[in-house]
Formats: C-alpha cells, structure tokens, sequence
C-alpha cells in the first residue's frame, strides 16, 4: 500500500503502458483480438480507480506545495530529473484523463474492427503521455510528454479516421509540433539563464520558481527575454487549446478523428494547452503574462463570437461540436487571463465541465454515426419520435455545454464572467472600463451558444422525419446509456455543488494568481478576495 | 630539438593504436582467407565482426582505466575523449553495416570477401581520423577511408546507377581531397608545424597570418565536402541513391561521422581562441561565422529538398544532409565554449548526436534494403504505400526510426538534439542563438517527410498483391540492437553522455612535450 502511494503518479503514468505491452503481447501470442478490448478496458479501469487515490489519500505536500511528488535524477549531465507530482490545479485534470479513458474505450466497443490491437495499443499510449503531461515538474520531462501525446492521436486520426484523415493528422502532427518545438528552445533557453543567474543550470519548475521568488532571476517587465520565452511558451499552448487565430487544425482533427479520438482530444488534449499557460507562464512570465493580457483577453472573446458564428453554419454535427469548443476554449482562456481568483477558478472548472460536456456530445454524434454513418444535418430530421432517448440525452448534454443553470457549464461561465467584470487584466479609464466591455463581448458568446446548438438540435430531432432511412434507427442500448450515465451525472452534480471540486483547487490556484499579480499596482487582489468570500 | 628528441625516444606505444591496429589485422586476415576460400558466404562477415568487437573491448578498457597516455607516436596519436566516443561510433556502424548487408550479399552475389575487407579498411581510416592529431594522419586516415568507400559505391558492377554513383563520387572526393591537402600545406607554411596541438600553439603568432586564413577556408571546403554540408553537398543524393543501399547506409553514418571527428579536432582544438592576439581572434571569428552559416544553409536546404523527393532513399541522402547540419550547431557551440569542460561537454554532444543519428539511420536504411529487393527497384514512396499492416514489425520500426530521425522525445534523436542545441545556447550569442532558432524551425519542416512515410504506409491502401519479405536472423539482430538503441538513447542516455563528456583532464591540448 505505502508503495503504492509512494509511487502512485509513476504508477498511473506506467500501468497503461504495461497494458499497451500486453495488448500487443496478447495479440501476438492468441492472435485472436476478442479479449483485446477487455484488457484495455481493465487497465483504463483500474487506472482511474488509482487515480482515486489522488483524491482520497493527499498525504504531505512538500514544501513547493506538490502532492505524491517523486524526484529522482535522470540524465545528470543536463541536470534533469524526473519530478513529478500533482496540486490544485493538476489534481482534477489528471483525474479527469483516468475518467473519460474507460469510455473512451468503451465507445468504440463494437465500431473498430480494422487493426483493433494497434488501435488500443495507441489509446492505452495516449493516456500514458496525458497523465505525464499533467504531472511533470521538469520542464524537459514535461516537454517530453506533450511531444510524445501528439503520436499516438496522429495514429489514431490516420488509420481510423474519416475520408480526410491523412490531411487532418499530418495538419495536428504539424501544427502542434512546430509550437512545442519552439517551447523547446525556450525551455533550453531558461536552463540556460539560470546557469547564468546561479551556477546551475535546470529544467526543474520547482527550483526556477524558486530562484525567481528569490529575485535571483527575473523578467522585467518590458525585457526582451522574458517577452521571447513567454511567447514560445504561449504559442504552443495557444495552438493547443487552441485559440483564435491557431485553431484550424482543431475542425479537421475533430471531425476526421475516430469516436474515442474526438472524445479524448476535446475532453483532455485541448486541456493540455490551458493548463500549460495558467502552470508555466503564469508563474515563470508573470510580469509578460500582464503585459500581454489584452493580447489574450482580445483573442479569446474572438474566439469566442467567432467560433460561435462558424459553428452556426456548419452542415456537420461533428464539426459544429468542434467549432463550439474553440468558442468554449475562448471561455477558458478569458477566466485565465483575467487573473482573479474567480476568474482563473471558473477557468479550470471550465475545463472540466468542457472535457464532460463536449466529450459527452462527442460520444452521442459517434452513436448516431454509427448507426448512419452520415453526420450531416440536412440527413436527419424528427429523430425524436425514432430515438427518444437518444434524443432527451442529447437535449440534456447541450444544455449542459450552453450553460443553463443547475448544470456544469453554467457554474464555469459564470465564475469567469465575474473574474473578468472584476477584474483590473484591461485598463480602466475615467470614461470605460474595458474589463467591462470584454466581459459584455464574452456574455454573447453564451447566446450565440444556444443559437447554435438549439438550431442544430430543432433541425435533427424535431418535426417530421424527412429522410426515410431514419425510420427505422433503433435506440440506445444499455451500453450506450450507461456509457453516457456518468457524464449525465457529473453535468448534475459539477452545476449543483461544484463546492469539492473549487476547494480542492483553491490554494494552488490562489498561490499562481498570487505569483501572476504580484508586482501589480494595487487593488486586484484585495477586490477579488472580497468578492470570493462573498461569494462562499 | 624536437626532431631530435623523437628520434632518440620515438615513443612508438603500440598499445594506443591496438584497435587500430587490430581492425587492420581483421581486414588483411578476411583478404587472404577470401583468396583462399573463395566460395564461403558467411566466414569473412564473422571475422570482421569478432576484429570489431575485440577492438570495441580494447578500445572500453583503454577508456575505464583511463591511465593510456594522453598522446602517443610523438604526439602525432591523440588518446582523448574525442577519439574514444567517435571510435566506438564507428565500430558499432561497421558492425552493424556487416550485418545489414547479409541480405543484399546473398540476393545479388557479391564479391563479399573484397567487399568485407574493404569495409574493415575504410573502418581503419576513420579510426584514424579520430585518433590522429596531425594533418598528415587525418589525411592519410580520410583517403584510406574514402578510397575504400569510393570502391564500395561502384560494387554493384553491371547497374549504371551504381558505376554513375562511385564515379562521382570518386571525383568530387579526390577534388575536395585536394583541397584538403593544398589547405593543410598552406597552415603547415603558416605555422611550421602539421601536428594540431603545436598549431593550437603557434596560431596566435603565426608566421604568416594570410596563408593561416587561407589554409582555414580550404581545409573547410574540404572537410565540408566530406560531411556534406551545403554548398559542398551536391554530390551526395545521386551518390546515396545509387549507391546499394548497405554502402548507402555506410556512407551516411560512418565516413560522415569520421569527418566530423576530423572536422571538430582541427578546428575546435587547432584553432582555439587565444586571448590578446588579433591573428586567432580572426581565425576564430571566421570559421565560427562560416560554420554557423553554412549550418543554417546545410539544413534548411537539406530539409527543403527532401520534402519534394519521391524516393526513400534520395529523401534519406537529403535528411543526412540537414542532420549534418544539427551536428554543426554542436560543433560551433563547442567553438564557442569559455572553458575546457564546456568545450568538452559541447564536442562530446557532437560525438553523441552522430551515434544518435547513426544507430536510427542504420535502422531506417536495413528496412529500406530489406524492403528493396534486387537491385534496389522498390525504393519510391509508392512502393510504401500501405504496407503497415502487412508487415508491422518492419513498419512499426521505421516509423520509429522516422520519429527519431524528426527528433521527437523518448527516441535517440530527441536527446540528441537537446545536447547539441545546448552548448549552443549557452554561448549567449545573439547569432548562435539565432542559429538554434533555425535549427528548430528546420526540425517543424522535417517533420513533414518524415511523417510522409509513415502516412504512406499506416493511411494509405495497397492496391496490389504485395507479400511481406521474410527477415532473415542478421537482419533481425540489426533490428533489435537498433530500436532498442534508439530507446536506450531517448530514455537511459545518463550513463553514455556522462562517460562521452566525462573528459580525464582534456588530453590533447596539454599534449606531452
């Protein structure tokens, strides 16, 4: 048991990889591919009932504030180690990833019948990398799972994807990799300027941290260097999340991508991006992270409107699911760069609720692809007198991912809405306030939200069956709604008592808006605290 | 004096040169037993690999005990870490090379015990380009090398690609030979002295500046042409692609390698900067200057150009030309580099990319010869097209080689690219940092053919019949030695980097005297 909790991250990190191992093993050894998907789905199972742990047993933090953090060398020429561990901000993010792998597996029960063994080799892969991204402390570790996350998807999208899959995975593969490449140089770079500052150069978050708070070496505001490495740094998390103008590759990659693809990239993946600028450049850049907010803030409520907008007009359900994410990662973004409490808390709560909701509408268009294999919306029409169920459910998930009260995405939007409103990110001048006036562009965004998703669902569900073919659709079978039961009930629960989920997040994230404010001119701080106890 | 004195105490210690000497002795032993018996297959392959091996041990003991002397023959040996890492390089891409010819040797009746020695005799050359700290060793050590190869391109005799191939190569060699030599004359004219260590002595006060400038430029194009890096790259995609794909694989990681050694000790050891004396400053200055240019050139035209090729092993050829161009960021930041630890940190980084991009370019070209067939037809990117799944093993190792060749993390190529960009960095420079800028926006663009041939194989569909070649045992091991290589680089490099790094007191500057 001690060992167990001594090396939990490790062993969550691990154990998909020993099931990709025996997968494969299995697959070479039987050579029959019927069992293939119960392991998979075992070692995805027990991974999340690890991941368990994380919540129920916190043990000690450290002193740098890090929960189950393990710290041993690795390659001590370059002086970078393999440190991990889990706070706040990473917690439910990680807990997350172990969540949506089951279902992810259990959504392509029946529907992968080309080369299932590489299929759940790749997906047992993928949650490995996600799960090392979250926990690294060690910029290089860190790096080293971002980059290695992007090879199964890329596998995942090629082989099993739609008509346009090789251009959508070589279009991810290529996107991502050129931005990361240049947080490489950038993490290289910082290794580098602490050499300079201290002797020592390393790769460690914890240990720059530290040397930054001590003032041993910092970014002015207005410093070259600190402009270059946040920029690197943003870039690539920006093409991540991704964020207006960098969110092209995200359609394509949505909407080729395989059911259990669509699912994990829009429920974890993009999540990588936020996380990445609300863990690094907050902390390390806080000074350019001000300087720059504007940037951001201007650039999210145009992803915001604009994401909304295109996703009104698309013919394709799974396309308009993927332009809402751009809009709902906007959201994100504008929590984040609005660096109050409320606004960073609804931000990562965001996240959460974008990884339940849009995965959740992901799953519902596989169910109705599998049965038709058209995801148009000109092909449907009255589907709720053929499939009520499926109907209600995907009534429920949309009102979900609009935001009506009582249901998750309405928490989220709300806190960030009021983070931004109170928030000091925009000048405020004696005629306009334009925290103000982001805030009012950012509140269309939930309009325009509705708009599309209740046009979309009046268009297939609702009033006569036009197209024949659809007459005889069956409904969902109990795998299929219990596959979509915890996301209905997570929608519930995150939308009436988001209490455990904010408090557990709540010192890591006042500690980073702590880090990011710190330098700045008065008032900030002390607003947002007021209105956080108010609102308690 | 010092003429004197060598004579009376020559300090011929053989033991410094026995894995020289003992991969000489395994070239001359495959001759004659190939004269005798010329109908055996296999014999000669075992004997070289058993001479390489003995050698690679003798060469890990000379580095764990670490009591050799620094240098030996009169100083004309070096025994530092330079030669020893580089040495074990080259062992491992003969060795290997061995292996992977096994399947074309036996499908097109190769003369293989001719093709065996000459392979031992080119392995010698590079030793000697390690090893030696004198011009005229470096020189001997590159022709012997490139004598050997010129004849291994033109071995497959009746294919016209193959004759075209080792003609060019033989005469863009000797040309680029040439001014190897003619720049070695003019620095021996200038400093009075071939030996490098007395040249890193007399650069600040040469007699003659000019012809040490000279001798500069000429010995960079001609060590530019033997790396490839661009304008001196020309020759190497026609030479590549008609070479056979084994001597292809060979020239790609080996002979590339050792003119890197060369390259490296001439320069960052022959030419260092010496304070206080404007002459070196100059040298200094202008080799950094043409090296850092030619690095960005060498990739961004490597790169460039393999994106529109459509066959394997052209795009290959180009790929090695953009990674020599990696390796040059490495080298400028060891010439770079304020102390002698960093010096040594940044030329063992070299050392450790090559054998980084040796052992995953090994790899990609066995399967590339495997999947071939006789006389090299099937080497487009059409011949590729969806063959992942009929033959996964294959498929799934080069798409492995592909990723670390692209540098993606937990491969070999990753932790290369990390430690060559590292000392780069370090050096603060606006325009070496510039020049990993370059570097990492080449690496974006490479990832584009890279991925190339894994989407022609995982995304698209066969059309046609296609059986999967059967892999023979040595084409096994070659598989198995190498994607077990490029993870053990990616991941458990520790150990490696801190013995390539790890210098015992940086041997060949302080050279006994």
């Amino acid at each position: 048991m001690d060992f167990i909790t001594e090396n939990l991250l490790t062993i969550l990190i691990l154990l998909p990889v020993v099931g990709a191992l025996l997968t494969l093993g299995h697959a070479l050894f039987w050579r029959q591919e019927g069992g293939l998907k119960w392991i998979t789905l075992g070692f995805t199972v027990l991974n999340f009932l690890l991941s368990l742990f994380l919540i129920l047993d916190k043990g000690a933090s450290t002193a740098s504030g890090f929960f189950f953090e393990k710290n041993v060398p690795w390659i001590r020429a370059i002086n970078t180690n393999y440190h991990v561990g889990v706070d706040g901000i990473s917690l439910w993010l990680v807990v997350l990833t172990t969540f949506i792998m089951p279902i992810a597996v259990l959504s392509t029960w029946h529907a992968i019948e080309k080369r299932p063994t590489a299929f759940y080799v790749f997906l047992l892969l993928l949650e490995s990398a996600m799960l090392g991204v979250f926990v690294s402390l060690d910029l290089l570790v860190f790096y080293l799972f971002f980059e290695a996350s992007l090879v199964p998807m890329f596998f995942l999208i090629g082989i099993w994807g739609g008509e346009n899959r090789v251009y959508a995975a070589v279009k991810f593969f290529i996107y991502t990799a050129l931005g990361s490449l240049l947080m490489l140089a950038a993490i290289i770079g910082l290794y580098y300027l602490h050499a300079t500052a201290t002797g020592v150069g390393t790769f460690d978050y914890v240990t720059l941290l530290n040397t930054m708070q001590a003032g041993a070496l910092n970014f002015p505001a207005g410093s070259l260097t600190g402009t270059l490495l946040f920029f690197a740094f943003a870039l690539a998390f920006a093409i991540k999340v991704p964020l207006f103008p960098f969110h092209t590759w995200l359609p394509d990659a949505h909407t080729e991508a395989p059911t259990a693809g669509s699912v994990v990239l829009a429920a974890v993946m993009l999540k990588m991006g936020t996380y990445g600028l609300m863990r690094f450049n907050f902390t390390l850049f806080p000074e350019a992270s001000r300087e720059f907010a504007y940037l951001f803030i201007i650039l999210a409520i145009i992803g915001i409107i604009y994401g909304a907008l295109v996703a009104m007009v698309q013919p394709d359900v799974k396309r308009l699911v993927a332009y809402s994410s751009v809009s709902h990662m906007g959201f994100v973004i504008l929590g984040m760069f609005s660096f109050t409490e409320l606004g960073m808390q609804g931000a990562l709560y965001q996240m959460l609720n974008h990884g339940v909701s849009t995965g959740a509408l992901f799953l519902l268009v596989g169910y109705i692809y599998e049965r038709r294999h058209t995801r148009a919306i000109s092909d449907f029409g009255g589907l709720s007198s053929v499939m009520p169920i499926y109907a209600t459910l995907f009534v429920f998930t949309s009102m979900s991912s609009i935001g009506l009260p009582f249901l998750n995405g309405f928490v989220g939007e709300f806190l960030i809405m009021l983070g931004m409103w109170n928030s000091s990110a925009l000048p405020i001048t004696s005629q306009v306030n334009w925290n103000y006036v982001a805030t009012m562009f950012a509140g269309t965004g939930v309009i325009f939200a509705a708009v599309y998703l209740l046009w979309m669902i009046q268009r297939v569900f609702f009033g006569k069956i036009t197209n024949q073919r659809n007459r005889d659709l069956t409904d969902l079978n109990w795998r299929e709604i219990g596959l979509i039961a915890p996301l209905l009930f997570l929608m519930v629960y995150m939308g009436v008592y988001p209490r455990p989920f904010l408090d557990a997040s709540k010192q890591s994230v006042l500690a980073v808006q702590q880090r990011v404010t710190e330098r700045q001119a008065g008032g900030t701080i002390e607003q947002a605290e007021i209105k956080s106890e108010a609102t308690h | 004096m010092f003429l004197q004195s060598g004579l009376a105490n020559p300090n011929t210690n053989v033991s410094i040169i026995l894995p020289e000497v003992i991969v000489a002795v395994a070239g001359i032993v495959v001759m004659l037993y190939d004269t005798f018996f010329p109908k055996q297959r296999a014999v000669t392959g075992i004997i070289s690999i058993v001479g390489l091996v003995l050698s690679a041990i003798v060469l890990l003991m000379m580095w764990s005990d670490g009591a050799s002397a620094a240098t030996a023959w009169g100083g004309m040996i070096a025994n530092d870490n330079l030669r020893l890492s580089f040495s074990l390089v080259f062992l491992l891409v003969t060795a290997m090379t061995v292996l992977i010819s096994v399947v074309w040797t036996e499908r097109e009746d190769v003369p293989i015990g001719e093709y065996h020695s000459l392979l031992m005799f080119a392995t010698v050359g590079m030793l000697f380009m390690a090893s030696g700290n004198d011009l005229v060793i470096l020189f001997l050590g590159l022709e012997t090398s490139s004598l050997a190869t010129y004849v291994m391109a033109g071995l497959r005799r009746t294919d016209l690609r193959s004759n075209e191939s080792a003609m060019k190569y033989f005469i863009l060699g000797s040309f680029a030979s040439a001014f190897l030599l003619y720049g070695m004359a003019l620095i021996y004219g200038a400093t009075g002295t071939t030996n490098i260590s007395e040249i890193a002595a007399r650069v600040a006060d040469p007699n003659f500046p000019a012809l040490l400038l000279v001798g500069g430029a000429m010995l960079i194009i001609g060590f530019g042409f033997k790396v490839a890096t661009v304008p001196f790259h020309v020759w190497t995609p026609d030479v590549y692609e008609g070479a056979p794909t084994p001597v292809t694989a060979f020239m790609a990681s080996g002979p590339k390698t050792a003119a890197f050694a060369a390259f490296v000790r001439v320069f960052v050891l022959g030419f260092p900067l010496v304070a206080g004396a404007s002459v070196s400053g100059y040298l200094h200055e202008s080799w950094i200057n043409a090296l850092t240019i030619m690095a960005m050139l060498t990739m961004t035209v490597g790169n460039i150009a393999a994106i529109v090729q459509n066959n394997v092993k052209r795009m290959l050829a180009y790929s090695s030309i953009a990674h020599a161009g990696y390796a040059l960021v490495g080298f400028v930041g060891a010439g770079m580099a304020t102390t002698v630890e960093k010096r040594d940190a940044a030329i063992a980084s070299v050392a450790f990319y090559m054998l980084t991009y040796a052992i995953t370019n090994l790899g990609a070209f066995a399967i590339v010869n495997l999947l071939a067939q006789r006389n090299d037809r099937r080497t487009e990117f059409e011949d590729y097209n969806g063959i992942g799944f009929k033959t996964p093993v294959l498929a799934f190792s080069l798409s492995l080689f592909m990723l670390s060749l692209l540098g993606l993390p937990l491969t070999a190529g990753f932790m290369g690219k990390v430690l060559v960009f590292r000392p780069a960095l370090e050096a603060g420079n606006l325009m070496l940092t510039l020049l990993v800028i370059v570097a990492v926006v080449n690496t974006a663009i490479s990832a584009y053919y890279y991925l190339r041939l894994i989407v022609v194989m995982f995304f698209r569909e066969r059309t046609d019949e296609w059986i999967a070649p059967r892999i023979p045992a040595a084409l096994a091991v070659v598989l198995v030695i190498t994607v077990l290589g490029v993870f053990y680089f990616g991941i458990l490099s520790d150990n490696v980097i801190e013995k390539f790094s790890r210098s015992p007191a940086a041997a060949a500057i302080r050279a006994e005297r």
